[in-house]
């Protein structure tokens, strides 16, 4: 990214060799004194750039596995046997596993933050886009979901009551702009704009309408729930009609598919904490959650295209199992049968495994996970964030000295 | 042999009928108007028809030649995957004298590749040609060279049979893999509520005045019938066993008799499809790609669902659970299948081919559902009712909205808009079958039934001007599953209006029915045409686009021209490749021995 070159003087004045930091399109000549901020301002600078925010699906698959985790590790009393030996988990994994979460979530708000306060027009673009501004819910809900994992947080507590209404209202006043907009403004119709990520949106209801439901809060639960239930309805029929064709979601974003998923377990959980058991309803949703995830999982060559190349939408791989594995836990424990109890580990094991997978692979990947062209981010298909930073960075610098 | 080919040939109906070849210069005009053109067969081997075309006495016959044959061209010669379809010469009468430019024989149009069978040159070399008009129909059909293409096993029992014979095996003729007809295709090509008549501009590529064998002729539709019996039969066990109905005094018997027949349906329409399967494998495939027919696939285990439901009491009270997996399991790998496509398929999205036939393919889990919990099941009827509701919601969203990318609905009433009525009746039956009783979530699904039944009776002048098909029993099953949900209903809701209504609709189900009964028999015995030819499956795969501009260009051009025009009419690369070798190819033939 940055070079340090040796440069002859460009000034005809016999000034020593500088060094110059430079970035294309862009150089910087330093002083001694904002050297080291300039050098932390051209590390950080591309980073934000290019941290749009579909990068939270890695807070959102890290938060649900967290939250599987404590499901499993604290089994019900009248358990059955193979519950019970999930509880032998070892604690202090879940531990490492939730700081981990509670690190890398609160990394990626303060670089999200800072992208609103500098480069606020990028943050436009991605809520103009029409896959972007779903991601737009992510950071709220991987928040809400590290909230019911917290260890030290119990549900009815006045900080987990206060923490809950500072992540739902910017879900509630999102879910205001954007439904609205699919009925009333012009150019946002639904049939054309709809795409799989449009059911994020809905999970983020769900999880609040969960969260909720724990807290004891019922009638806000059930808000929250028709809300998601509602505009779950109309996006699940306009995605299988598929007025649009297959235009609306680049082949690189395929995985986000998987969202068909995840949606109606969400689903399944919320109604199962509102209304106490897991009961029809919840069944239901539950198993419609099965068959679309068999559906997507016997159709391998839909995501052969995606995964050439590593790229942050894997991540969108892993939370809607960790979901299908948290309402499979739920089934589980109300049949109590052990079919139930097998399909609850077949899921559970697949969630963990493909998560691990996953960190592994960012771990040895971090070079690409930031690329300067992102493929994945639909909002810089054509732009060029190097360029705009340099950009922005020379007129800030210039008004700075 | 090649007098024989010029002398006799065989007046049958072509392939490809609107291609005048008159129009070609060079040729007959008067004489050929009224023939039909012959139809070249283009043979992966090198000995093909073509050798005659140097032989001066044989080129009026040649001329009205239309190659029809794959792109990859076997003109070359070396192309063995190069298919064309296997027909008889068609020729004229009368051999005339008149030369014919060896280019003649380039008026090969390679507008539609078509499926070869094979063995055309043991068919040349047999000396079929030669053989006298007269022919019993019958076994015309069964060695009739048009239909090779279907059969499953089209090249290697010919290539057996001509050894056996003794004959110079030809070059074995790979058969071209079968590409899958895309679904544009059939919406391009056929027209009709059941997408079965054929457009005008259409060609098939099959023989359209023949009678084709009777397995090409037998639709998967014709399940439809065991579907409306073996529904019947559910209907007066119903009707035998519900106390509010007992003032009817309907004897067990009656189901008894109609579950025998159904199983007796059953078993020849499984028998005669099997065999369809096993030996028209193509067919079955193409059946399986058009938008309409597949839905008709989830029809037998439907069937076998509902012999179930209503089998009667002297054969069995209780049925084994594993009956249900097994039953429930092709209806699940079918679902995997056509749901998914609807989500993420290509082009079978659901806002292009949404039909009323599609209802099939959701009534099924409702039926499951329904047969899983009366066998005392719980979870797995739950999951097929769960995804049954969540696909029939999207589906009647659909059909509701008659969206204007939807080329499948009937313009006008027709019997298949009573599938609607099917599966909120079947869904309120199963409905309160797994909850034990008739609350309010099967009440709700009983009157969008009824409210449905309803709007569609009261318009039955409408339902006119239809032709008869076998599809029409399909249609009646949900008249019966109205009326059984309507008895549940009365057992109930025991009043005199319900009780009125279940008589009404229980006969109104019954006459239908037995009025289908005698137009089938009819249609069977005294018209004959039960089984027309099913035009659907022999759509071609492409469209006949060269046909018609060939028509409005013909007019005097050379042979330059015809190749010139050849190589940019075609659509497609290897037909360009071909017709810019004809000229080449006919002087490397060899003559025919």
């Amino acid at each position: 990214m940055t070079t340090i070159v040796q440069q002859p003087p460009p000034t005809p004045t016999p000034t020593p060799p500088q060094i110059t930091l430079t970035v294309p399109s862009t150089s910087i000549h330093s002083n001694d004194h904002t050297g080291t901020l300039i050098i932390i301002k051209t590390l950080i600078i591309p980073i934000i750039t290019r941290c749009h925010a579909g990068y939270f699906r890695i807070t959102l698959s890290l938060c649900c596995q967290t939250l599987l985790w404590k499901t499993l590790k604290d089994p019900p009393e009248n358990a059955h046997a193979y519950r019970r030996i999930l509880g032998l988990f070892p604690s202090t994994a879940f531990l490492l596993l939730w700081s981990l979460s509670l690190l890398i979530l609160t990394t990626l708000s303060i670089l999200y933050i800072l992208r609103c306060a500098l480069f606020s027009n990028m943050v436009k673009t991605e809520y103009l886009n029409h896959i972007g501004v779903n991601y737009l819910f992510a950071p709220w809900i991987s928040w809400l979901l590290l909230l019911q994992t917290a260890p030290f947080l119990t549900p009815k507590t006045v900080y987990y009551l206060l923490l809950w209404w500072l992540f739902v209202v910017p879900i509630f006043v999102l879910d205001v702009k954007i439904y609205g907009q699919w009925f009333t403004k012009g150019k946002r119709i639904l049939s054309r704009v709809a795409n799989p990520a449009s059911q994020l949106s809905v999970v983020g209801n769900f999880v609040g309408a969960r969260a909720a439901a724990q807290m004891g809060w019922k009638e806000s639960a059930m808000v929250l729930f028709t809300l998601g239930m509602v505009h779950y309805m109309v996006v699940f029929v306009t995605l299988y009609q598929r007025l649009s064709g297959n235009t609306c979601l680049p082949t690189v974003l395929r995985p986000v598919m998987f969202l068909f998923i995840a949606a109606p377990s969400m689903a399944s959980l919320a109604w199962d904490e509102i209304s106490g058991t897991f009961d029809f309803s919840s069944k239901m949703l539950f198993y419609l959650s099965m068959f679309l995830f068999l559906c997507l999982v016997t159709r391998p060559n839909l995501f052969k295209s995606s995964m050439k190349k590593f790229n942050v939408v894997w991540w969108a791989y892993s939370y809607p199992l960790t979901v299908l594995a948290l309402a499979a836990t739920e089934y589980a424990q109300d049949t109590k049968s052990s079919f139930a109890h097998l399909l609850m580990l077949l899921l559970s094991a697949l969630s963990v495994m493909v998560s691990i997978v996953l960190m592994v692979y960012t771990a040895l990947n971090t070079n690409t996970l930031l690329p300067p062209d992102d493929a994945c981010d639909p909002t810089n298909a054509t732009l060029d964030p190097i360029n705009v930073s340099s950009i922005n960075l020379d007129s800030s610098l210039e008004s700075s000295s | 042999m090649a007098q024989n080919l010029g002398m006799k040939k065989e007046v049958i109906p072509s392939l490809i009928r609107s291609i005048e070849d008159n129009e070609v210069v060079g040729f007959d005009d008067n004489v050929m108007k009224h023939c039909v053109l012959d139809v070249e067969l283009m043979d992966s081997g090198e000995n093909k028809i073509e050798p005659e075309i140097s032989n001066d006495s044989l080129h009026h016959h040649r001329t009205p030649s239309i190659s029809i044959s794959m792109p990859s061209s076997p003109m070359e010669g070396q192309n063995p995957k190069r298919v064309a379809f296997n027909v008889e010469l068609v020729g004229k009468n009368e051999p005339e004298p008149e030369p014919e430019p060896p280019t003649v024989s380039t008026t090969k149009f390679h507008s539609q590749p078509m499926p070869t069978g094979v063995g055309f040159e043991e068919a040349v070399a047999v000396g079929k040609f030669p053989k006298p008009l007269v022919r019993n129909p019958r076994i015309d059909n069964l060695k009739d060279e048009r239909f090779t293409s279907f059969k499953t096993w089209s090249g290697k029992l010919e290539r057996q049979l001509s050894t056996l014979r003794g004959k110079p095996p030809s070059e074995p003729p790979v058969s071209t893999p079968r590409e899958n007809v895309p679904v544009d295709r059939y919406f391009d090509a056929l027209e009709g509520p059941e997408l079965d008549i054929l457009r005008p501009s259409e060609e098939i590529i099959l023989p359209e005045d023949k009678k084709w064998p009777f397995l090409l002729r037998y639709p998967i539709s014709s399940f439809g019938i065991c579907l409306g019996v073996s529904s019947q039969a559910i209907m007066w066990k119903n009707l035998a066993l519900t106390e509010s109905t007992h003032f009817l005094h309907v004897s067990p018997n009656v189901n008894l008799v109609l579950w025998c027949i159904s199983v007796v349906l059953f078993a020849v329409v499984a028998a005669a499809y099997l065999l369809k399967i096993i030996l028209y494998f193509e067919a079955v495939r193409r059946e399986y790609y058009h938008p309409i027919r597949v839905n008709f696939f989830f029809a037998p285990w439907i069937a076998l669902l509902f012999l179930a439901i209503g089998v009667p009491a002297k054969v069995t009270t209780e049925l084994p659970h594993f009956l249900w997996y097994v039953l429930m399991t092709p209806i699940f790998i079918l679902e995997l299948k056509i749901y998914g496509q609807w989500m993420s398929g290509g082009q079978r999205r659901l806002s292009k081919v949404a039909n009323p036939s599609n209802h099939l393919s959701v009534v099924g889990n409702f039926v499951g559902a329904l047969l899983g919990a009366s066998m005392g099941l719980k979870e797995g009827p739950i999951f097929f009712f769960a995804v049954g509701m969540a696909h029939y919601t999207v589906l009647f969203v659909t059909l509701y909205q008659r969206l204007p990318t939807n080329e499948t609905l009937p313009k006008e009433l027709h019997p298949v808009i009573f599938l609607f009525v099917a599966a909120p009746s079947v869904a309120s039956m199963a409905w309160a079958r797994i909850n034990d009783s008739f609350d309010y979530g099967s009440r709700i699904a009983y009157f969008i039934a009824m409210f449905l039944y309803f709007s569609l009776a009261v318009r039955v002048n409408f339902f006119r001007g239809f032709k008869f098909s076998l599809a029409w029993w399909a249609y009646t099953f949900p008249m019966t599953g109205a009326a059984i949900a309507t008895i549940r209903y009365t057992s109930e809701v025991s009043n005199i209006v319900t009780k009125l209504l279940s008589v009404g609709l229980t006969t109104i189900a019954t006459l239908t029915v037995f009025g289908l009964l005698v137009t089938t028999i009819l249609h069977a015995f005294v018209m004959r045409d039960l089984f027309p030819n099913d035009i659907a499956i022999a759509i071609s795969d492409r469209k006949p686009k060269t046909v018609r501009k060939w028509f409005h260009r013909r007019a005097g051009s050379s042979e330059k021209d015809i190749e010139h025009y050849l190589k940019y009419v075609t659509s497609n690369e290897k037909d360009v490749v071909e017709a810019s070798v004809t000229d080449k190819d006919v002087e490397s033939q060899t003559p025919l021995p």
